[in-house]
């Protein structure tokens, strides 16, 4: 690829811009003014121009195009995404594709009103689109849903809650991970988790990570499983030497998070409160965790304000078990915020006072790409 | 703050030089060509062989034929008299930060505060790229700058490989549910 040179016209060519959309002229203006006053002025009429600028992706540039009959001498420079397509329509055009490249424009430009006469269609230069990266290790096309099906619970306290609403994270991978991580940011030691098929490492610095051989389809029954006693053992590694060939290393965040998930499958862990309000501190690393059904929503919501699971789940009308999810991995990623002191107790949310939050009647802009996205990933 | 109706439909990817914007609109548009690029010059050359030195335009086609426009703005500075008019009437903003360069902190707190405006009236998200080849800082810190900066709630902040279209179009999704958290997604 070379860099086009322009070609310097003694006094400065006049561009008339036809049929060319408010923001590009205000674009191409605002470049003339501060880039290329030497070589380009903005023609007021076609009278006056040397050259056009036509944008051919807007509807009724071929009435526009009409006018220049009358101006025969005029260059024609036009713009599209598909500037291969004009050639047949256009033969007597320079055409470019979108976007313009402003570099290169007032070479272009010059190009097509010196000459004077028909040229070749030319596309400047066309980037092949890139090879996508690796795929994501988390997500599978089967999208199970892993949230379980327990049944609501009721939307204020009161009642017992029933007891399978909860699991006790020792008795489950998610336990001795937690543990790990904590014992290594504690003494400032790698530890380990050992007693499994494979081990998984904690070291804690620079930034705590969990490195491990185990791969996702082999981790996830793992963290699902309730483990026999004193299967898993959290030990100081004295000897850990890092990653090997064979490890695949995951910030420690993001890789609680998804054990917890698979652990929880819809429900809390041991002694948490269904009905605390609490809030995010942040958004989970979602291109590298694994997102249970409705968890962008839960999390969009619960970063804006304090509010108790079962309040968030009213709140979009879900059903809770989602919530619970989320809430499991969110405590074991460390991301909620921290308590504040008791005097000042989070502005919890009177239940039933908020309405939820309704999606408009008609589908919205914005859930119209949601969709789109939604279907073609 | 404009409604939704009257905002036109597009999507501003914004960020510094060699973050991935191009590859990023690349990555979810659904024409092409989308991107123009030149031979990198002057100061950044030594970086990157190319960089786009006007806006990158990217599609995303609807059902019913209607069309989402993705801008891209262009890295350089020498552009930046263009970031606020591409902009404007914009559904949000995603912001590429690319983590191998010296202050990307320092970066992050530019871009917010250029697009300030832009960003209290609509959202934004944030993506961390180049993160194989530089892993530091990670999205903690970033999270840390941005509720200095006083970006409550914090925006999401991923790690992000532009040339992967999950990884674009989770950005997107987030930005959508920022907008509006009520929005369904079944
Ligand atoms: N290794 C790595 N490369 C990446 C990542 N994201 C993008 N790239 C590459 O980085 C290079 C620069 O990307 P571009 O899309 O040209 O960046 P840009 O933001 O458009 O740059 P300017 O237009 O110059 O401001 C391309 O080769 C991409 O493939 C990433 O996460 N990791
Ligand atoms: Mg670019």
């Amino acid at each position: 690829m070379s860099r086009p040179s322009p070609v310097l016209a003694p006094a400065p060519t006049a561009v008339f811009l036809l049929h060319i959309g408010s923001m590009d002229n205000r674009l191409i203006g605002l470049s003339i003014e501060r880039h290329w006053k030497q070589s380009i002025r903005l023609a007021q009429s076609l009278d006056e121009a040397d050259v056009v600028l036509v944008d051919h992706d807007r509807p009724g540039v071929d009435e526009a195009l009409n006018q220049l009959a009358r101006h025969p001498g005029i260059g024609v420079v036009g713009y599209a995404f598909r500037p291969e397509s004009l050639q047949t329509r256009f033969p007597h055009h320079l055409t470019v594709s979108k976007p313009l490249n402003l570099d290169a424009l007032p070479g272009v430009l010059n190009r097509a009103a010196l000459l004077g006469r028909p040229l070749q269609p030319v596309a400047l230069t066309n980037m092949a689109i890139q090879e996508s990266s690796e795929p994501r290790p988390w997500v599978s096309d089967e999208e199970p849903d892993l949230c379980g099906s327990l049944d609501d619970i009721p939307p204020s306290p009161g009642a017992p809650l029933p007891a399978k609403l909860f699991f006790e994270p020792t008795q489950y991978l998610i336990g001795h991970l937690a543990q790990a991580l904590d014992e290594a940011i504690k003494t400032g030691r790698p530890h380990v988790v050992s007693g499994l098929p494979r081990l998984i490492g904690v070291p804690p610095l620079p930034q705590p990570v969990c490195v491990t051989s185990f791969r996702d389809t082999q981790l996830r029954p793992f963290s699902m499983a309730q483990l026999p006693d004193a299967t898993a053992r959290v030990v100081n590694a004295l000897t850990f030497s890092g990653p090997g060939s064979t490890d695949t290393l995951h910030t420690a965040e993001d890789f609680l998070w998804n054990i917890a998930a698979w652990a929880a499958r819809g429900r809390l862990p041991a002694g948490v409160d269904p009905y605390r309000p609490v809030r995010l501190r942040a958004w989970p690393n979602f291109t590298r965790t694994w997102a249970a059904p409705h968890a962008l929503r839960i999390v969009a919501l619960w970063t804006r304000e304090w509010a108790s699971p079962v309040e968030i789940a009213r709140r979009l009308e879900i059903p809770q078990r989602y919530v619970f999810s989320a809430y499991t991995s969110a405590h074991f990623a460390g991301l909620f915020q921290p308590e504040p002191l008791a005097a000042i107790s989070p502005p919890a949310q009177p239940a039933n006072d908020v309405a939820p939050l309704i999606p408009p009647q008609r589908p919205s802009i914005l859930s119209r790409i949601l969709r789109k996205l939604l279907n073609a990933v | 703050m404009l409604s939704e109706r009257v905002r036109h439909n597009k999507i501003i990817f914004s960020g510094t030089v060699g973050a991935g914007k191009s590859t990023a609109i690349n990555a979810l548009s659904d024409i092409l060509p989308v991107s123009t690029e030149a031979l990198a010059t002057d100061e950044i050359a030594g970086m990157k062989k190319t960089t786009t030195v006007a806006m990158d335009y990217g599609v995303l086609n609807l059902p019913g034929g209607e069309k989402v426009m993705l801008y891209g703005t262009p890295g350089q500075e020498r552009f930046s008299f263009m970031w606020e008019i591409l902009s404007n009437g914009g559904i949000g903003l995603i912001l590429l930060i690319n983590n191998a360069q010296p202050e990307p902190l320092t970066d992050l707190e530019n871009y917010l505060g250029a697009f300030s405006n832009f960003i209290a009236g609509t959202a934004v998200t944030i993506g961390v790229t180049h993160m194989d080849r530089a892993p530091a800082p990670g999205l903690d810190a970033y999270r840390a700058r941005l509720a200095e900066l006083g970006h409550t709630p914090t925006p999401a902040v991923f790690r992000v490989d532009a040339r992967s279209r999950d990884d674009v179009a989770m950005l997107v999704k987030a930005l959508l549910f920022t907008l509006n958290p009520g929005l369904s997604d079944a």
